[in-house]
C-alpha cells in the first residue's frame, strides 16, 4: 500500500472509522447488551461491558478513531459513565451531517470538489450545532426536562430512607449497568458506608466525595481469589507493600512514625558521577573510597540515632533504600517500608499532618506521625502494611477507612474498582448543575410540576454558590427515569424549538442544526429498545405523564446527559475540523493514553 | 436530485426510483462494511490509517502483519461485483456480453481453466489495475475482472479458479491444445482490433485495449509452452 505523504480527508474516511466503532459498541449498548471477553496472550481473561474498556482495548492505528476514543476516555473521566451512548450519538450525528452535506454540498461557498465542499458544509454545520448547544440547549433542558424528573439529594445519604427515590436508586442503577443484578444492592450499601466513614461533619457530603474521587488509588485494595462478598472496609490506611524488614512485636502504645522522601544513604557512584573526595585541607593516607563509604555509613547510623532519639519506630520511605540502612534499622528494632507510591505518601501525609523529611539531618518534631498501630496485614495472597492514626477524629473529625475490594479474578476485581470510582464521578457530575443560574430560571416554572422528595429540601436554599476554582457541586441533583427519557424530552423540545425558529425566521436555505440534533438524539433509544419496537414506540408516547412505576427502567442523572451531548458534539467539531492527514514514520508507539503518537499526524485547517 | 435553477433556488427533487436502490443498497453495503470491521477489530485486528486503493475501505491488519480489506475481499467477491446498480463496469459487461453473444462464435471451451487442459491456456487477464493488493497476499487468485469478458465470459462470474503454475504434461497431448488456443487468442485479437478500430466510446476502447494486451500476453505464454 502507497503511503502518500500528504492525504486530503474526506467525510466518507470519518464516517466509516465511526461507524466501525459503534458497530463494536452496539454489541454492549442497552439492557440487553452482551459482554466481551477480552483474551491476553499470557491467559489472562477477562469480562466486561464497559464501552470505555472496550474502546480502549482495541488496536487502533487510525488516527482518527484514536482521537474519538480518546475523547471517550476523556469524557469517562469526568463524568463516569456514557461511553456507548457517546459513540452511538457521534455516529449518528455524522450520519446525519454527512446526509445533509452530500444532499446540498453548494450550500457555502464554491469549492474545487464537490468533497471539499461536502466537508465545508459538515464542518459549518458542526460548529453551530455546538453553537448552538452552548447557547440555548441548557435553557431547553431546564424547560423541559427537568420538570419531568426528580430532585435526590445528598444529605442522609446513608439513611435508610422510606422513599424510593434518593441518591442510592440512582446508584444502584449505576452498579446495575456496570456490575450487574447480582451485586448492585451488595455494593451500593458498601458505597455508602464508605462515604458515612469518610464523610466531615458538619460539612458537605460532596467534599468528601472529591477527596475520595481524588484519592481512591490509594484508598482501595484489590484482592483476587476471594468471593465478591468478603467486600469490606477496613479502618485506617493500607500501603500496598510489605515490611523490609522484620517487624517486632505488636506494641500497644502509639507509634510514631516519618516519612523519607529521599535516600537516607547517599548513593554512591551512579555512572556520570563525579565524586571530589577531600579530607580538609590536609592530604591525608586515608583518602579514598573506602573512608569515604565508611563516612556515609557512619551518617546513616546518626540518622537512626537521631529517629530513636524521638521514639520513631516505622520509617515509611518513597524510595528504595540500601542494604545498610536496612540492616541499621533492623538492628534499631524499626519497621522499614520502602518504595511506598506517591499517592500512598499524598494521603498519609493528609491524614497524618506532618511532612515528610527531605533532609536527613534534619529531623523535627514535625515530621513525625503518631499511629495507633502499624501491623502487617494478609489480603489475598499478598501482605501488606496496615496503620491507623492516632486522632485523625479530633484533628480532621473524620474516620479514615480503607476499601477492599474482592473478587474471583483480577480482572474482575479491577472491574469492581473502576466500577466504584466511576460512580463517586458520577455522582459528582449528577449534583452539578445543569444551568449556573438555574434556581432563577426555575422560579418562573409553575411549581407543581417539580416534585421533591424530603421537606426540608424545597426551598432552593442549596443554590450553588458559585465556585469559580472548583466544580460547582450542589448537594441536589435532577434524575430522570432511564431508557431514553432524556433522549425523547430533548427530542420533543428540539421539535418544538425548530418550529418556533422557522416560523419566526424565514429560512429556506438554512438548516435550523436542531433538527440535526433531534434526528440524532432518537437513535439513541432505538438502540435501547432494538429488540423489541413496541416498547420503542410505547416510550415515545407515555412521555406525557411519568409516573413512579416507571422506576424498574431505573434512574439516570439529566447532568450527566446534558455533559455528553456536549462533549459529543465538541468532539464532532474537531473530528470534521481536520482537514488533511500527513503521514509521517513515527519510531514511537506507544499504547498509553497520554500521547498520541500514531504514524499520522493531522493538520485541523481553518477556511 | 436535480437543482432546478441557479444555486439561490433550492428546489429538491426527490430521487428517482433506480437512485433510491442505489441509495439504499450503497447504505447497506456501508452498514455490512461497518459490522464486519468491527467483528474483525473485536477478534484483535488492528485498524490501519491506510484505505484501500479500490474501495476507499479502511484497511484491517492481522497479526500475522497482512493487510485486510473487507469490502474487497468480503463483500465485493460475492454480490456486488456483479451488480450492474452498483458496479457500472459490470453493466457495461453485461451489454457488452450480448453484443458478443451475438456476434462471435462461441469461444473455445478449453480456455476454462479446467486443471487438466493447458494451464498455458489459463491466461492470467490483465488484473484491473485497481485492484486491492491486499487481495493478493491473500493467496487467492485475482479474480478476472468482468470487463474482459470475452474469451472466458463464465469464468469471470465463477470464483476463484486457483491458478496453478503450469505443470508439464505431456508433450504429445500438448501440442494441439496449444494450437487450438492459440488460434483462438488470435481471433479475438483480430476480432478486438477490428472493434477498436470502430469503437466511439472512450470505456469501450480501454477495455478493448486491455483485452488486446492479454491477449498478447496468452500468446506469449502459449508459445513459451510450445517451447
Amino acid at each position: 500500500v502507497k503511503m502518500v505523504p500528504l492525504e486530503q480527508l474526506h467525510l466518507s474516511h470519518v464516517l466509516q472509522a465511526v461507524s466501525a466503532l459503534e458497530s463494536i459498541v452496539l454489541r454492549s449498548f442497552g439492557p440487553e447488551g452482551g459482554q466481551v471477553l477480552f483474551t491476553r496472550d499470557t491467559g489472562q481473561v477477562m469480562v466486561s461491558r464497559s464501552g470505555k474498556r472496550i474502546l480502549t482495548a482495541l488496536h487502533l492505528d487510525h488516527p482518527l478513531a484514536r482521537m474519538v476514543v480518546r475523547c471517550v476516555w476523556k469524557h469517562s473521566t469526568i463524568t463516569g459513565d456514557g461511553s456507548k451512548t457517546f459513540v452511538l450519538l457521534l455516529a449518528s450525528l455524522l450520519r446525519i451531517i454527512h446526509a445533509t452535506a452530500t444532499k446540498d454540498p453548494h450550500m457555502f461557498q464554491p469549492h474545487n470538489s464537490t468533497e471539499a465542499s461536502e466537508a465545508a458544509t459538515a464542518r459549518h454545520l458542526a460548529d453551530r450545532l455546538l453553537e448552538f448547544a452552548l447557547t440555548e440547549l441548557d435553557k431547553l433542558i431546564v424547560l423541559n426536562v427537568l420538570p419531568h424528573g426528580f430532585r435526590v439529594s445528598l444529605e442522609n445519604f446513608t439513611a435508610k430512607t422510606q422513599h424510593d427515590l434518593s441518591c442510592q436508586t440512582l446508584l444502584v442503577s449505576f452498579f446495575r449497568t456496570r456490575l450487574g443484578y447480582a451485586y448492585c444492592d451488595f455494593f451500593r450499601n458498601l458505597f455508602c458506608e464508605l462515604l458515612s466513614h469518610w464523610k466531615v461533619k458538619d460539612d458537605r457530603p460532596s467534599f468528601s466525595m472529591q477527596f475520595l474521587n481524588n484519592s481512591f488509588l490509594a484508598l482501595h485494595t484489590q484482592v483476587s481469589g476471594v468471593p465478591v462478598s468478603c467486600s469490606r472496609l477496613i479502618e485506617g490506611q493500607v500501603i500496598h507493600r510489605d515490611f523490609a524488614t522484620p517487624c517486632p512485636q505488636v506494641r500497644k502504645q502509639p507509634l510514631k512514625a516519618v516519612v523519607f522522601n529521599g535516600y537516607l544513604q547517599p548513593k554512591l557512584l551512579t555512572t556520570g558521577d563525579v565524586l571530589e573526595l577531600r579530607c580538609g585541607d590536609k592530604v591525608t593516607e586515608d583518602r579514598g573510597i573506602v573512608h569515604f563509604s565508611s563516612w556515609t555509613e557512619k551518617s546513616v547510623e546518626s540518622i537512626i540515632a537521631t529517629l530513636q532519639s524521638f521514639g520513631v519506630s516505622v520509617l515509611l520511605c518513597a524510595l528504595k533504600q540500601s542494604s545498610a540502612v536496612l540492616a541499621a534499622a533492623t538492628q534499631a528494632g524499626m519497621c522499614l517500608v520502602e518504595c511506598v507510591s506517591e499517592e500512598e505518601i499524598s494521603l498519609f501525609t493528609q491524614l497524618s499532618g506532618v511532612t515528610p523529611i527531605s533532609d536527613c539531618r534534619r529531623i523535627h518534631p514535625e515530621h513525625i506521625a503518631t499511629l495507633t498501630f502499624c501491623k502487617p496485614l494478609l489480603l489475598g495472597a499478598h501482605r501488606y502494611v496496615h496503620l491507623d492514626f492516632h486522632d485523625c477524629e479530633e484533628r480532621l473529625k473524620v474516620k479514615p477507612c480503607s476499601l477492599v475490594i474482592c473478587a474471583p479474578s483480577e480482572g474482575q476485581a479491577d472491574q469492581h474498582a473502576c466500577a466504584f470510582q466511576d460512580a463517586f464521578r458520577m455522582l459528582l457530575t449528577a449534583l452539578e448543575p445543569v444551568r449556573k443560574t438555574q434556581t432563577a430560571l426555575e422560579e418562573t416554572i409553575p411549581s407543581k410540576k417539580c416534585t421533591s422528595l424530603h421537606a426540608d429540601n424545597i426551598s432552593n436554599g442549596t443554590a450553588c454558590r458559585v465556585h469559580l476554582h472548583q466544580k460547582c457541586v450542589t448537594e441536589t441533583g435532577c434524575v430522570i427515569s432511564a431508557g431514553g427519557t432524556f433522549e425523547f424530552l430533548l427530542h420533543h423540545a428540539l421539535h418544538q424549538y425548530g418550529h418556533s425558529c422557522s416560523v419566526s425566521v424565514n429560512t429556506s436555505a438554512v438548516v435550523p442544526v436542531s433538527q440535526l440534533l433531534e434526528k440524532a438524539l432518537l437513535s439513541v433509544p432505538r438502540q435501547i429498545y432494538s429488540h423489541n419496537l413496541k416498547h420503542f414506540l410505547q416510550a415515545q408516547t407515555r412521555n406525557g405523564n411519568m409516573s413512579l412505576k416507571l422506576l424498574d427502567l431505573g434512574l439516570e442523572s439529566v447532568s450527566c446527559k446534558y455533559q455528553l451531548v456536549l462533549a459529543v458534539l465538541q468532539c464532532l467539531t474537531n473530528l470534521l475540523r481536520i482537514n488533511m492527514v500527513l503521514r509521517t514514520h513515527a519510531v514511537l508507539h506507544t499504547e498509553s493514553h497520554d500521547s498520541l503518537n500514531a504514524h499520522s499526524f493531522m493538520i485541523p485547517m481553518s477556511h | 436530485m436535480a437543482l432546478n435553477g441557479d444555486e439561490e433556488d433550492f428546489e429538491w427533487e426527490p430521487p428517482t426510483e433506480a437512485e433510491m436502490k442505489v441509495i439504499q443498497a450503497r447504505r447497506e453495503r456501508q452498514d455490512k462494511i461497518s459490522k464486519l470491521m468491527g467483528d474483525y477489530l473485536l477478534k484483535g485486528f488492528k485498524m490501519l490509517g491506510d484505505c484501500c486503493e479500490a474501495c476507499g475501505t479502511i484497511l484491517l491488519q492481522d497479526r500475522q502483519q497482512k493487510n485486510y480489506c473487507v469490502s474487497c475481499q468480503e463483500l465485493d467477491s460475492d454480490i456486488d461485483k456483479d451488480n450492474p446498480a452498483l458496479n457500472p463496469q459490470a453493466a457495461l459487461s453485461q451489454v457488452r456480453e450480448r453484443q458478443l453473444a451475438a456476434q462471435v462464435p462461441a469461444a473455445a471451451p478449453e480456455l476454462n481453466g479446467g486443471p487438466t487442459s493447458s494451464q498455458a491456456g489459463v491466461s492470467v487477464p490483465q488484473p484491473r489495475p485497481e485492484h486491492c493488493e491486499g487481495a493478493a497476499a491473500g493467496g487467492r487468485a485475482l479474480l478476472p475482472p468482468p470487463v474482459v469478458a470475452s474469451p472466458p465470459p463464465t469464468a469471470s462470474t465463477t470464483t476463484l479458479a486457483p491458478i496453478r503454475p503450469p505443470v508439464c504434461p505431456q508433450n504429445s497431448t500438448l501440442r494441439p491444445v496449444l494450437e487450438e488456443a492459440e488460434e483462438a487468442v488470435l481471433t479475438k485479437l483480430r476480432w478486438a482490433t477490428a472493434q477498436l478500430q470502430s469503437s466511439a466510446s472512450l470505456e469501450a476502447s480501454i477495455q478493448l485495449c486491455s483485452l488486446i494486451s492479454s491477449c498478447a500476453n496468452s500468446l506469449r505464454n502459449l508459445k513459451e509452452l510450445s517451447q
